[in-house]
Parts: C-alpha cells; structure tokens; sequence
C-alpha cells in the first residue's frame, strides 16, 4: 500500500530531514512511527501526501508514484488518502456537519452522495448528535473526531495521522486512539505519527523508529522506548 | 444538474463575498472610481469627436475654374468628380449663380448692381464623405485641367483632425493607465481576502480539490466586485450627466454639442465588460500566485 525506496528530503535551506529512507506498509497495517521532535516523522507524512517532495528515492502510495506525480495530480492522490492533524484544521465558522460535507463537496461530489456519507462517518466517530455544532463548542477530542470523520468521509484506503493526540488529555487520547483501532479493523491502513508514549505501549502495533531522518529500528509488536518489552511495561 | 451543488457552490460565494466587507468595499470602489474616469473620458471624447466632425461635415470644397475653362472642360470635370468614390456630391455653380448667392448670403451689404460685370469664375461646390478626405480630394481637383484655384478650410480641416488623433492617443493611454491601477489594487484586495482564508484554501487542498476548483470562487468574487464597482459608477455618470450637461450646453452655445453624443446603451455595455474584465484578471492572477506557492 506505502512503499518508499531510499527515499530522501533535503530541504531547500539545507536540512537534511529523511535520509535513505525505505519502508514497506501493507494493506490494513496499523503503524507507529516515533522519534523525538524534528527527526522527521511529520516529513514523512508529508511526502506521502504530496506536502512536500522528496529529493531523492522512490514512494509507491495505492500504486501512484508519488515522488513522480505531476502538480495537477495531486488532488487524484490525495482523494486516496484521509489526514489528521494534531490542531485538528476544522473551519470555526463551519458546522461539524459542513466540516465534513466539505471535504466531499470540495471535491465535486454529488449531493446525493454527500447525504448518505456523511452520517455515516459521522455514525462511526460517534458525533452524530453534535453534527449541528460549530468545532469551538466541542471539545479537544470531538473536534479530533470530526476532524477523523473529514478524513474519512471520500472513503480513503489510507489514512495519515500526525500527532493526532498531541493536544488532547488522556481520556480523549485513549478515545482516539479506540477509534483509529476501529477503522484500521474496518480495513483502512493507518499511519500514525506520535510521541505519545502511552498510546503505542498500549496499543503493540507495529513501531517504526526515526532518528535525524533516519529509521533506526522497525518491530512488528514494539514499545515506545527501544529496549523494553520482554515484559518490562513502563508503568503509563 | 445537481442542485445542493450549485448551491452549495453559490453560498460559497456569498458567504466569503460578505465576510470582508471592508475589502470588498475598497476594491469596489476602486472598480467604481476608474470607471467613472473612464466613462467620464469615453463620453467627453465622443461629444468632442461628435462636434468635431460636425463642423468637418460642414466644410465644402470650392473648385474655381480658369476663367478661360472651355464648357467641355466643366463637363470633364463634372464627369471625374462624379466618379470619385470619396466624394458625396459635387454640384456646378456658374457664375451667374454665385453672384446671386453672394447677394443673398451678404443681404445687399454689397451693392452687387454697381458691378459692371461678373467677377466670379464658375465653380464646383465639392462635399467629401469623410472629414480625413478633405485634403486628398483637394490635391487631386486641384491637380484637374481648367481648374484655377482650390479653396476650403484647410487650417481648420488639419487642426481638427490633429487634435482628434492627439485624444484617440491621450485616450488610449489613460485608459490603460487606470485599467492597470484599478487592477493592481483589487489584486492586492483579493489577495487579502485569499490569505484571510488560507486555511480554507489548505483544507481544500488536503482533501483533493483542484485548484481549478479552489480559484473559481475568487474569480466569481472579482467578477461581483467588477460588476457592482461597475453598476455604481453608472448610476453616478447617468447622474452626473442629468445634471450636469444641459448646464453644459448652456454654457457652450457656440461648441456644437449634442445632448447625447454616444449610444449610452453601448457605452454602459463597455464599461461593465471592463469593470468585469478587471476583476476577474485581478483575482485571477493573485489567486493564480498563491497556489502556485
């Protein structure tokens, strides 16, 4: 589903942020990828989404090739594809219902269409009976919903999250994190970038570790912190 | 056709055309004032080309014959000016006739019995098609077997034409200069208004939405800005010229003014196209720079 061969982003100021990366993603993987601040997850994301542009290397993202994609293919891509964000980027003078439609209508959906998705989305992140409310009247973790629900909506086979629970208290964060587990069980491939130590600790998924740009470990069932496991949980 | 898109799509575009009132407001205005200055321009052009060409219309080329020109050579003369495409009519006056036309056109100020004979040579009253013509087909009659002198208003015929290539030229380059500033500051307007919702322009892009797409409701935006900067500025020229132009006409007796020297149906059409065209070049080009970076 995500596949990227030596890939690397050199920044036009001269910042090397991934350096001969490659990685291997499967259809409906769920995957962690950790690191301190700066060392290049965000970057990650950004290319698979077409935000920025790799400098060097190969990415296969749903069978397009994104490093070679055109300017104007970019909006094809990024239909495949649903992206969370830590600040949420929910319209203030939009409804959670509007929010949501939005992203489709944008798009060129036909009303019908928008009708029958968006509450079904809306279903499935539970804020069915908030669709009518504006995002500052919801809090940390609903807006983090809708926004999931946006994501969501045009029926992405990916799904990228970067630090979805960065803002968010611990109920709302384990909320979250209930719900990304739900839709990687519906069958969506879910990249999520975090350091939040709790959420992969609890979770086992798959951790791929990045330091300076580079991925220095990559475990099947891993922790947070390189070396634990074997039973030695680090108390949450 | 689906309808929730459209409105959907229209409400777009009343929402955001609404929500900087202020900006919209100064970028009408702007449409409004170069407008005004362009109609203003466009209508005083045209009264002064109007008046101009009526008094061109009026001048007559008066070819005198030799005194000795032989009948034949009147009727040769008669016959190659008939031919002549640029010439309206040209009509024989002898010299019976122009003495009898003095008299009347000088009401007996000069005693015309005292003359012993007819001093005036037969003529040709020469009236040309177009004002430009005056001082070619002069040229070419004067050229002419049997014709003696040639006389019109050759000064006033050359000052005229002058001064209407100086306006046509004046003309054009003001219009350019003030469709070329209107245009910079509703950019600027709509660039504003472009990075006020830049997050909204993010989330477009993040979900897939063209940029075809995305530009479309600013070009709209432009294109009311233009068009309501556009209805404003005739409402204030139809105004102004209520009130303004009898006193004008009254004032300048001896100009020959018309009461309306444009078609103002044409001249309304020209000027909103222009407010339009100004506002959709303007948002295109500044929304067309913030996408590409």
């Amino acid at each position: 589903m995500i596949s990227l061969r030596g890939v690397s982003l050199v920044y036009p100021n001269g910042v090397r942020a991934l350096d001969n990366i490659s990685l291997e993603i499967g259809k409906g993987d769920f995957v962690f990828l950790v690191g301190h601040s700066g060392t290049g997850k965000s970057s990650l994301l950004r290319l698979l989404y077409r935000e920025a542009t790799s400098t060097a290397g190969e990415i296969v993202v749903d069978g397009i090739r994104v490093d070679r994609l055109r300017r104007n293919r970019v909006p094809a891509l990024r239909r495949h594809l649903g992206v969370v964000f830590q600040d949420f980027k929910l319209l203030t003078d939009k409804t959670v219902w509007e929010n949501v439609a939005f992203a489709m209508q944008v798009t060129g959906a036909h009303t019908r269409d928008v009708m029958r998705q968006v509450p079904r989305v809306l279903d499935l992140v539970g804020l069915s009976h908030k669709s009518r409310m504006y995002p500052n009247e919801l809090s940390g973790g609903e807006q983090q919903r809708a926004a999931i629900a946006r994501a969501l909506v045009n029926n992405p086979k990916i799904l990228l999250c970067d630090e979805p629970t960065g803002n968010l208290d611990p109920v709302n964060t384990t909320e979250i994190t209930a719900l990304l587990q739900r839709i990687n069980l519906k069958g969506t491939t879910v990249v999520v970038a975090t350091h939040n130590q709790a959420v992969v600790d609890r979770m086992r998924r798959r951790v791929v570790r990045l330091e300076d740009g580079r991925i220095t470990t990559d475990e099947e069932r891993g922790y947070y912190y390189l070396g634990l496991g074997q039973g030695q949980v680090l108390s949450v | 056709m689906d309808s929730g898109k459209v409105k959907f799509f229209l409400s777009e575009v009343l929402r955001n055309f609404s929500r900087n009132t202020g900006m919209q407001v100064t970028a009408i205005g702007t449409v409004a004032i170069t407008i005004v200055l362009l109609g203003l321009f466009l209508f005083v052009r045209a009264a002064l080309a109007d008046a101009g060409n009526r008094l061109l219309d009026q001048i007559e080329i008066s070819a005198y014959l030799r005194p000795d020109a032989t009948p034949a050579q009147a009727a040769a003369i008669g016959d190659f000016l008939a031919k002549d495409p640029r010439i309206a009519s040209a009509q024989f006056v002898p010299k019976k006739q122009g003495l009898a036309e003095l008299r009347t056109r000088t009401r007996g100020a000069i005693d015309t019995e005292l003359l012993t004979e007819n001093p005036l040579p037969d003529k040709f009253r020469i009236k040309v098609r177009q004002p430009e013509q005056v001082d070619p087909v002069a040229a070419t009659v004067r050229r002419l077997t049997g014709v003696d002198n040639v006389v019109y208003g050759q000064k006033i015929v050359q000052r005229l034409l002058a001064l209407g290539g100086v306006l046509r030229r004046v003309g054009i380059g003001l219009i350019l200069a003030f469709v070329g500033v209107a245009s910079i500051i509703i950019s600027n307007t709509i660039r504003l208004t472009v990075f006020a919702r830049r997050r909204e322009i993010a989330i477009m892009q993040l979900v897939g939405a063209t940029n075809t797409y995305i530009r479309l409701p600013f070009i709209c935006e432009g294109l009311l800005d233009g068009l309501i900067g556009a209805l404003v500025a005739l409402a204030l020229l139809a105004g102004a010229r209520a009130a303004l132009w009898p006193r004008l006409l009254e004032a300048l007796p001896w100009v020959q003014l018309r009461a309306m020297p444009v078609d103002a149906r044409v001249l309304a059409a020209q000027l909103i196209l222009t407010g339009v065209a100004i506002g959709v070049l303007a948002s295109w080009i500044s929304v067309g720079r913030y996408l590409r970076t």
